[in-house]
């Protein structure tokens, strides 16, 4: 059943550097701006979700494709413009990375203390 | 004064998952005491949960274990002392763990009572301090159960 040893590790080195990506991608404001503008699901042009940013169309394009290198994205030409689309399986997978670090958390000493102190 | 804590999660685990989590010493270390020493989890003994790598100490009086629906121990709250002494010869709480599984899913009642009996310097710091402990542990055992 499932992988051999050597192949799941490969599987979880994958899987690592897909969520480095998706917060390499995501450590930037204006880059965290425009997918907050994707979160309501409907598409946008590049002029739409760069409005107000204070970047070129070229800065823009430039933002848009780090995103869709991690896969936060997807970019679609529509005759002269571009749709841009959130992809919300990448940050499904950062939103797990996240998770499964709280259930990790030790926090037994906090626990302890209140236990103890009272406060 | 306040006698009484209650928590109740429900759980994505059957009724053997959590009594196992609750009563097999390799298990209650993964979200409760770092180890369990000098004694079992099994009525009448009295072993010690050892805390923050053995700098705090409770005994604990087993006091049920009855598969797979309930487990209860007594403890000393202290606010001071040490924790570590005879737990049935000085005023002490009981710890009570209710399990009841419905349909797919498991709900855990913990119950702590007897804070109104304790010494009046220590009940209720002991009352306010287990209140906010219990939020912790309970979540930790929440989160456990629903993970596998």
């Amino acid at each position: 059943m499932g992988y051999s040893g050597r192949s799941a590790r490969k599987v979880v080195e994958l899987q690592l550097m897909a969520v480095t990506e998706v917060f390499r991608a995501l450590g930037d404001p204006c880059r965290l701006e425009m997918i907050q503008r994707l979160a309501s699901g409907d598409p946008y042009t590049i002029n739409a979700i760069s409005k107000g940013l204070e970047i070129t169309r070229q800065g823009a394009r430039k933002r848009l494709q780090i995103l869709a290198d991690a896969d936060l994205i997807t970019l679609e030409s529509k005759g002269r413009d571009t749709s841009v689309r959130l992809n919300r399986d990448a940050l499904e997978q950062g939103k797990a990375f996240i998770a499964e670090l709280e259930q990790r958390w030790d926090n037994r000493l906090e626990a302890l203390r209140q236990f103890v102190d009272g406060d | 004064m306040q006698d009484v804590i209650t928590r109740s999660i429900t759980v994505k685990a059957s009724k053997e998952r959590v009594f196992k989590a609750l009563t097999d010493p390799k298990e209650i270390v993964v979200w409760f005491p770092e180890s369990v020493e000098g004694g079992t989890l099994e009525v009448g003994q009295e072993p010690i949960f050892s805390f923050n790598g053995g700098t705090h100490k409770r005994r604990v009086h087993i006091e049920a274990v009855n598969p797979y629906d309930y487990f209860a121990y007594r403890w000393i709250p202290n606010a001071s002392g040490e924790g570590v002494g005879d737990v049935l010869g000085i005023p002490n709480t009981l710890v009570e763990f209710s399990i009841e599984e419905i349909g797919g899913s498991t709900t855990i009642t913990m119950k702590e009572s007897g804070f109104a009996s304790l010494p009046i310097e220590d009940a209720e710091t002991s009352f306010k301090g287990h209140i906010g402990g219990w939020d912790i542990q309970v979540d930790r055992l929440e989160k456990l159960l629903n993970s596998n």
